[in-house]
């Protein structure tokens, strides 16, 4: 591999892992927070009780997409300083937003409502994280502000060989945005549904003791996976009225296929979800034999996540700004071979190790189950002995 | 305009430096101070719910460089290319040794992810000393320079003082000192002093260097309005975890 394909790879592996969390985050959030809200509307053991657990699980996946998140961000500069010469003017805008706004705020009230339990009142508990919500998706936001401009550079003009921003109206109504930001947002849901369905059968298949509890995560997921897929379809096939001509086409069959294999299986997984397990939503908690079939389905959404995103960037390909500006052009100058092999196993291997630590301790906490979690565990709680000092 | 960005973005670096620089210290002393397990989970506990609010402010700080210096962003990165990404590694590391550390209640787990604290915390230091070495000569010295080590040194000392100065504070005598918010506040501005000379420095330079007006002006009327709301949500942090009685309480979730 040359320099080059490096530097992509490295993105490549970089922004596939930090969307794996990314896409959980963004579905959790707001099932947390009503949770969350539920809880304190009813003050009842079972609402604090799924706060609790679903909100470890949130916390342990929002570990990863931090870390990676810090990697990507520091990326542009390492390997692509390129792109912030050439259009830094524009892309740096909603980059910048996004940094200072949203995630700044994010981690904040994160920070907050992990650590506010028992000290903060109730309702400012409750608005923590629906502010952690609110801020994960004017990330999510920005983000796709700045990935539309690289697929369709509009408001900015090309002067002076640099590119200047024109019209920042005309960046937040990008027709490559208007319909893949909600498309991100249904997956986002449509994946934290999923994963809401697959620990909660889980459980049921293990005839855990909390019956009641999981039959409510269970049927709470399956309508959220519900609008998730109606959402993120709607808005995926409504996105093909944006696509320039010969994205998908001859030289990048890489991008065609993630396409294809993309709409079939997320064709089928909807109809699956539309016509089984949503009309079958009232007797799935207590029909045993679908639930292996449940949980077997938990990884799909992440894979389709994955090939949408492979469809949309090596579609892009060979341009890191579409028609303006190359992704070999958009590399930092004098980078070489042996800088990036160093970062990439550097990356990789601490990121990916990190990354499979994190699932083993989400599954963990999904094994154990409700009594042994320990987000917002009270001082004076009776502790499982295998937690105790 | 471009005075008024440039404020933002020497506030939010001091910032960092003066806030980030006790979580480090904290994870500097870990193995000098936290010599059992529960002197190790209350260093742990008392600076945990700053820890999100806090080095948020160097994302902040990147994502200013990129849209105020586009220009600068990915010189100063890529001229420090293996240095950055080994600072991004501790970074890494650090974090997530704290959201790992108490996931299993094992030693030998504690231990990994422990070390993985003092570590990470370690690197981050040195490397900022060493940046700043760099930064300082203009990114025309290689940051690996006896100067530039011995700026590392500097600066890890700083935090690992700031570090002790905040237990001090948030946990009274339990790590043998007891200190005020007064002190705290010079011990932060004390870590901030080596970056705050960078700055003073680079002033000119990175103002020749800001974005041109409309893309100013753009990033004014989106983040200005807003500011408030940061310093808010920083002042709410701290006013719900100051020092009391329960303020090292276990468990805590890092």
């Amino acid at each position: 591999m040359d320099v080059l394909d490096l530097a992509r790879t490295q993105f490549a592996v970089t922004g596939s892992l930090h969307f794996l969390f990314v896409v959980l985050t963004l579905g959790l959030a707001p099932l947390v927070a009503i949770m969350h809200t539920r809880w304190a509307l009813s003050g009842g053991p079972p609402h604090e009780g799924m706060t609790r657990f679903w909100g470890q699980v949130y916390v342990i996946n929002y570990a990863l997409g931090i870390v990676t998140g810090l990697v990507m961000e520091f990326q542009f500069g390492l390997a692509w300083s390129g792109l912030s010469h050439y259009a830094g003017d524009v892309f740096g805008a909603p980059l910048a937003m996004e940094t200072l706004v949203a995630f700044f705020l994010e981690s904040t009230f994160l920070g907050l409502w992990i650590f506010g339990w028992g000290r903060l009142p109730k309702w400012a508990h409750v608005a923590c994280i629906w502010l952690v919500t609110l801020t994960a998706y004017a990330s999510a936001f920005f983000i796709m502000v700045a990935n539309s401009f690289l697929q369709n550079p509009a408001g900015a003009v090309v002067s002076g060989g640099r590119m200047h921003l024109t019209d920042f109206a005309a960046l937040l109504t990008n027709e490559a945005l208007l319909f893949s930001f909600p498309h991100v947002v249904g997956a986002g849901l449509f994946t934290g549904g999923m994963v809401l369905v697959g620990a909660s059968a889980y459980r049921l298949w293990r005839r855990a003791p909390e019956f009641a509890f999981f039959a409510r995560s269970l049927r709470l997921g399956v309508v959220t996976a519900a609008i998730g897929i109606v959402v993120t379809m709607a808005f995926g096939y409504a996105q093909f009225g944006a696509v320039p001509e010969g994205k998908f086409g001859g030289h990048n069959p890489a991008a065609g296929i993630a396409l294809g294999l993309m709409i079939q299986f997320g064709q089928l997984l909807g109809l699956v979800v539309l016509f089984v397990m949503l009309p079958m939503i009232a007797i799935l908690p207590r029909a045993r034999w679908t639930h292996p079939v449940l949980i077997a389905m938990t990884p799909l959404p992440f894979v389709l996540s994955i090939l949408g995103w492979m469809a949309r960037e090596i579609g892009r390909q060979p341009w890191m700004i579409w028609e303006r500006l190359t992704v070999a052009d958009a590399m930092s100058p004098g980078l070489t071979a042996g800088m990036v092999t160093a970062s990439l196993i550097g990356f990789t291997a601490v990121l990916g190790l990190l990354a499979v630590v994190d699932y083993v301790l989400i599954v963990r906490v999904i094994r154990r189950g409700p009594s042994a979690v320990q987000l917002g565990a009270a001082a004076d709680e009776p502790r499982t002995p295998a937690l105790s000092y | 305009m471009e005075v008024i960005w440039f404020v933002v973005f020497a506030v939010l670096l001091t910032g960092y430096f003066a806030l980030e620089g006790f979580d480090l210290g904290v994870g500097l002393l870990l193995p000098v101070l936290g010599r059992s397990r529960l002197n190790r989970d209350r260093m742990v506990a008392a600076m945990a719910p700053y820890v999100l609010a806090n080095e948020v402010w160097l994302v902040a700080v990147a994502g200013t460089m990129f849209g105020v210096y586009p220009l600068l962003e990915g010189e100063i990165l890529f001229g420090l290319y293996p240095l950055v990404v080994a600072m991004l590694l501790c970074w890494v590391l650090r974090d997530a040794g704290l959201w790992f550390r108490r996931r299993i209640d094992g030693s030998a787990w504690r231990g990994l992810w422990d070390g993985a604290i003092a570590f990470g915390s370690l690197g981050l230091s040195v490397g900022w000393g060493m940046a700043l070495y760099a930064a300082a000569t203009g990114f025309t010295a290689s940051p690996v320079h006896p100067v530039g080590l011995m700026l590392g040194v500097v600066v890890t000392l700083l935090f690992a003082f700031h570090g002790w100065t905040f237990l001090g504070w948030r946990t009274p005598g339990l790590f043998g000192v007891t200190r005020s918010g007064r002190v705290l506040a010079v011990s932060g501005l004390v870590a901030a002093l080596p970056v705050l000379g960078v700055l003073a420095g680079a002033a000119p330079y990175l103002l020749e260097h800001s974005a041109p007006p409309a893309t100013l002006n753009v990033l004014s009327v989106m983040v200005l309005p807003v500011a408030p709301i940061m310093v808010g949500a920083q002042i709410w942090v701290w006013r719900t975890f100051r020092p009391g009685k329960d303020a090292s309480r276990l468990p805590s979730f890092f």
